[in-house]
């Protein structure tokens, strides 16, 4: 039994370690001097780390800004998402309606049509709405629903709600909208931040839409940000890596945050309840 | 309440969806704005699948790619998910490590491989060559130059190279179906095994006969939405093109991409290209899905 826990332990560490190996990889590369960078044979070790990297980085493009954009698109998109997946779900998992399932079928179904099959009615709609050219493409989709997973998700989750608690608000004179704001959306805390953080997770990294449908570089996300940098003359890598990984370090914020409730959320560590 | 996703269901894909048909059998000239259309039928699906040699790169590249990418992203993932799924300490320290890849995938994550994947100063050739150094004191007994004259990939600067270094890409980032994997695996009723292991059951038995019937549900949705995803790549293609690849990463979205918004702006084909992307997925994923009765196992069921 001992033995196999080790080998157990030694698979995890190694697996473990050579995931982070590109992270590493470019930490260390982003640290050295330009001739350190284009050094042969390559190696992970840094004599003297140059700090002044990401400076130099982060002032060529107006990276700030670049990341600013993405966290106001990131916001924005959040608040969106978690609040109308959240209200179609409940819907989904509650209402007695005609056409329940129909509804329910269609988020399923949407789940798997790729949105590249909808890239160009959907640029020509906006178009129409002169929207191309600002942040509403890539804001307001997800105050519609909030995505299909997300829907579903907050639907496993409300079902999981007892009823007796709605029926409980409602006898004390509790309206609709006070018992979903106060009582269940609480109640639901792990789907709410799985929702929450999948969603700015997304965002953060979309790349397809923003190139669609931003071009004045001042407004760019960080991912669009990154490729300008990128395809720039005279980018040496030890800066590009700097910049890459500022812009990772939001997401493993976000992610060392709701760690924990995301593994609930999504079903890894049981729910208490 | 249901009324955003109404609006959305409406706006987002029903109307799209037919705008989308509707244009793919129309000619649409942007220059011309109101005149501009005009019906051709099925002109575009005809040019597409008989005249059109880039269609066929672009689809036969996603599905080389997908047909590798999807299955060892699987198999990745399930093996992953039994390691973590073991009673071992700090396994939420490794879990969280073996998924953040995933959150990380992005623009930032393809820079950063494609500097990994550089033939001269990056690491993963620097490995190969170490382990072509390690191994020549025994090639040398069989050939005369021993590891001299082998070759080192050039990854994202060859044609051949460059679908590998992709497919490696993408299994780095096998951390979202790898949970919903250890998610099964949890709901797995522990009864079941204890009772198999005092029946005398060894450990491949026990996991052919009770843990794999229960996560099949994981399997189907997983391979499904794993196709779905390889399908739909595009960063990496639209990022890390160059011409020494000779159109080895020429995916379908990118392809897509490039006909709808890149001069000369060919809407209506794009259009028509979408819905053939659309069939081929149907293709893909429909046989699992209407087989799934004979191979997915629900609890409830029984």
């Amino acid at each position: 039994m001992t033995l196999r826990r080790t080998i157990v332990y030694l698979l995890l560490i190694t697996l473990s370690a050579a995931m982070m190996t590109p992270i590493f990889w470019a930490f260390a590369s982003s640290l050295k001097p330009l001739d350190e960078v284009y050094a042969f044979p390559p190696s992970f070790l840094v004599d003297d780390p140059q700090w002044s990297n990401y400076g130099d980085a982060l002032t060529r493009l107006p990276v700030a800004r670049f990341l600013l954009n993405s966290l106001l698109i990131s916001a924005a998109s959040v608040v969106g998402a978690v609040l109308t997946a959240s209200m179609t779900g409940y819907v989904l998992a509650r209402a007695r309606f005609r056409g329940r399932s129909l509804c329910f079928f269609l988020v399923i179904i949407s789940m798997l049509i790729p949105a590249q099959v909808l890239l160009v009615p959907r640029f020509l709609i906006y178009d129409l709405l002169g929207w191309v050219d600002t942040y509403k493409p890539l804001i307001v989709p997800a105050w519609l629903g909030g995505g299909a997973f997300n829907i579903f998700l907050f639907r496993q989750f409300f079902r999981t709600v007892p009823p007796e608690l709605e029926d409980a608000a409602r006898l004390d004179g509790a309206t609709p909208w006070q018992t979903y704001w106060h009582i269940l959306l609480p109640a639901v805390r792990p789907a709410t931040i799985t929702a929450a953080l999948l969603s700015f997770v997304y965002h953060w990294q979309e790349f397809l839409d923003p190139l669609i449908y931003l071009s004045d570089f001042q407004t760019y996300p960080i991912s669009l940000g990154l490729r300008m940098y990128q395809s720039m003359a005279g980018t040496w890598a030890n800066q590009l890596m700097a910049v890459s990984l500022v812009a990772l370090i939001p997401v493993v914020i976000v992610f060392i945050l709701c760690q924990r409730h995301l593994m609930r959320g999504l079903g890894v560590v049981e729910t208490r309840s | 309440m249901l009324l955003p996703w109404v609006i959305g269901l409406f706006l987002l894909t029903l109307i799209p969806l037919m705008a989308s048909l509707v244009l793919s059998i129309t000619r649409v000239d942007p220059q011309r704005q109101g005149h501009g259309v005009s019906w051709i039928g099925t002109e575009h699906f005809h040019r597409a699948l008989t005249n059109d040699t880039a269609f066929y790169t672009a689809l036969s590249n996603s599905l080389f790619f997908t047909l590798l990418a999807a299955p060892l992203g699987l198999g990745t993932s399930l093996a992953v998910a039994l390691l973590l799924h073991q009673p071992v300490r700090g396994a939420p320290i490794f879990r969280a490590l073996v998924y953040l890849p995933h959150l990380l995938g992005g623009v930032a994550t393809i820079v950063i491989w494609s500097w990994t994947f550089n033939p001269q100063f990056g690491w993963i050739n620097q490995a190969i060559r170490l382990a072509y150094a390690a191994m020549d004191p025994i090639v040398r007994v069989f050939t005369e130059n021993g590891t001299s004259d082998w070759l080192l990939p050039r990854w994202l600067y060859s044609p051949g190279g460059c679908k590998p270094a992709a497919i490696i890409m993408s299994a780095w980032t096998f951390g979202a179906s790898m949970l919903i994997f250890l998610a099964a695996l949890h709901r797995v009723p522990n009864v079941l095994h204890d009772a198999a292991q005092l029946d005398g059951a060894g450990a491949w038995q026990r996991f052919r006969r009770i843990t794999l019937p229960h996560i099949t549900p994981a399997i189907l949705f997983n391979l499904t939405f794993g196709i779905i995803f390889s399908m739909q790549s595009f960063n990496e293609a639209y990022l890390l093109q160059n011409r020494q690849q000779n159109d080895g990463l020429l995916f379908y979205v990118l392809y897509l991409y490039r006909t709808a918004f890149e001069p000369p702006y060919q809407l209506g084909y794009a259009c028509a290209l979408a819905w053939i992307f659309l069939a081929v997925l149907l293709i893909l994923i429909l046989p699992l899905l209407l087989s799934a009765r004979k191979w997915v196992y629900y609890a409830s069921e029984k």
